[in-house]
């Protein structure tokens, strides 16, 4: 008490806080059910609307209302992944722009990002398939990351347009809308089978997938094998489908949790799911990346033991 | 927040599902997906122009740059502890060399001193010779000289005598008391 007392510093900002966490409270949801304070009420936050899908900012063609599965508009998760775009490369740029061999300042920021992934797919996947995976791995992750992490910014969903009574946001993180995750899902996908096509050879590879010729050969117990390829290409395809709600439902319920949160209590508990979406955010840009980087390993290895197994 | 206000809301909800499917409420539509698709596909292609192909090529200069300068700096260990050795080894012939010097100039010297020695002795000899020599011959001419003198006296003694008309007795007893004299005055 006496350490309090001696910093009017950090006794100042203990009353901030404490104001802040009362004023939050009394116009919260739970709040103002005791308290109704009129001053205050332009703070209030009003309750959150939750949509799944995104909403068009720019119709290109088609009506959204009819078609939805086809009609073209620029989505507010577009442009909040155009953004993302931009940081990156202008990170990036600025970064590698006079690359010098002691590095300096945000030379060494993009090459700790670019060195740590680099270390982290060659220890997964080798020297050699590394390189050659690396390029992919790198992206999902950093495009999931800072999808997550710009929408963690203050103000990021604060711009609304106003749509007669409707709102809806300028910019929303673009891992919430299931097109994103279903994208970098097809993506993987379509890597990680030319990855192994490549390495294996296509018609070897496709064989995995399609096991027919020990029974072709007359032998009755190929009717396993061939069993065996239809679960490979299930489990395959059912990928897709786990990458995709995987990270669209852990983002998109971080968003609602946050929208909750902040309509409840917007500052007591709004700070702590701060901190638990930045670990989310990381979390499932490492999950998504390091998965694909998995399957793209067992994809390239080589299928002695069936080849083996076929010879007989 | 009754639960009332929102049973319209739940039921439009149903509905639109009927009508639209399940994919729909979720969101999905094609040409985001492909703009995500390419959006990626861009993204991808910017990042390796741009981070991934000079970042990698920078990690791999540096590591190669690493490498050299680390084999160099063995080269250089190496080189430096030939060219200690040899320079030890210089050292050491230089002090061998030095100390076989040292000891020849010595060697010499006592030589010299020993020549110079005897030198000086042999001329000290020569000189004590000649000075004794020149002492012999300088008494001979003092004795000589005394002699002439003795003699002359003699003769004078004698002329006095005569000139006393001496006899014969004292006559020789002077001369030889003269002589005597002379004898002593000489030995």
């Amino acid at each position: 008490m006496r350490k309090l007392g001696c910093s009017p510093l950090l006794l100042g900002l203990g009353i901030v806080i404490v104001l802040l966490l009362g004023i939050s409270f009394i116009n919260g949801a739970i709040g103002s059910k005791f308290v109704e304070v009129e001053a205050f009420k332009f703070l209030r936050v009003s309750q959150p609307h939750v949509s799944l899908a995104t909403e068009p900012i720019i119709p290109l063609f088609g009506d959204h209302d009819a078609n939805p599965l086809f009609s073209a508009s620029i989505t507010n998760t577009i442009l909040a992944a155009w953004i993302t775009i931009v940081v990156l490369v202008a990170l990036f740029v600025l970064g590698t722009r006079k690359m010098k061999l002691v590095p300096k300042g945000l030379q060494n920021f993009a090459e700790f990002i670019v060195e740590a992934l680099l270390n982290l797919v060659e220890g997964v996947a080798g020297k050699k398939n590394g390189r050659r995976f690396f390029p992919v791995i790198a992206t999902i992750f950093l495009f999931v990351l800072f999808n997550a992490y710009l929408a963690l910014f203050p103000g990021f969903g604060a711009i609304t347009l106003r749509e007669g009574v409707e709102t809806k946001e300028l910019l929303r993180a673009a891992n919430t809308d299931i097109n994103l995750p279903l994208a970098l899902a097809l993506v993987s996908f379509a890597f990680v089978e030319y990855w192994g096509a490549t390495s294996v050879g296509f018609l070897r590879y496709l064989g995995k997938f399609f096991a027919f010729r020990n029974l072709l050969r007359g032998k009755p117990m190929g009717l396993i094998d061939v069993f065996v390829g239809l679960l490979e290409l299930i489990s395959e395809l059912v990928r897709i489908v786990s990458f995709t709600f995987r990270l669209f439902g852990n983002m998109t319920a971080g968003e609602i949790l946050f929208l909750i949160v902040f309509f409840l209590w917007a500052w007591g508990t709004a700070l702590g799911v701060y901190g638990l979406e930045m670990l989310v955010g990381i979390v499932q840009a490492l999950i998504f990346s390091l998965l694909t980087l998995v399957f793209a390993v067992v994809a390239v290895a080589s299928h002695g033991h069936g080849e083996e197994g076929k010879e007989h | 927040m009754s639960i009332g206000v929102y049973q319209p809301m739940a039921q439009s909800l149903l509905l639109a599902e009927a009508e639209q499917g399940g994919v729909a409420k979720l969101g999905i539509n094609v040409p985001s997906l492909v703009a995500q698709v390419l959006n990626f596909t861009i993204l991808l292609i910017l990042l390796y122009l741009f981070a991934y192909k000079p970042i990698t090529r920078m990690l791999d200069k540096r590591s190669e740059k690493i490498r050299e300068s680390m084999e160099q700096a063995e080269k250089m260990k190496q080189q430096t502890i030939q060219a200690e050795e040899q320079i030890k080894a210089q050292l050491e012939t230089a002090r061998k060399e030095g100390q076989a010097l040292i000891a020849q100039a010595s060697q010499m010297g006592d030589k010299l001193k020993e020549e110079a020695r005897k030198e000086a002795r042999q001329e000290a000899e020569g000189l004590v010779a000649r000075a004794r020599s020149d002492i012999q011959r300088e008494r001979d001419d003092a004795a000589d000289a005394l002699r002439r003198e003795f003699a002359d006296l003699a003769i004078r003694a004698a002329e006095k005598v005569i000139s006393q008309s001496l006899d014969k007795e004292s006559h020789r007893r002077l001369i030889d008391e003269v002589l005597t004299q002379a004898k002593t005055a000489k030995g």
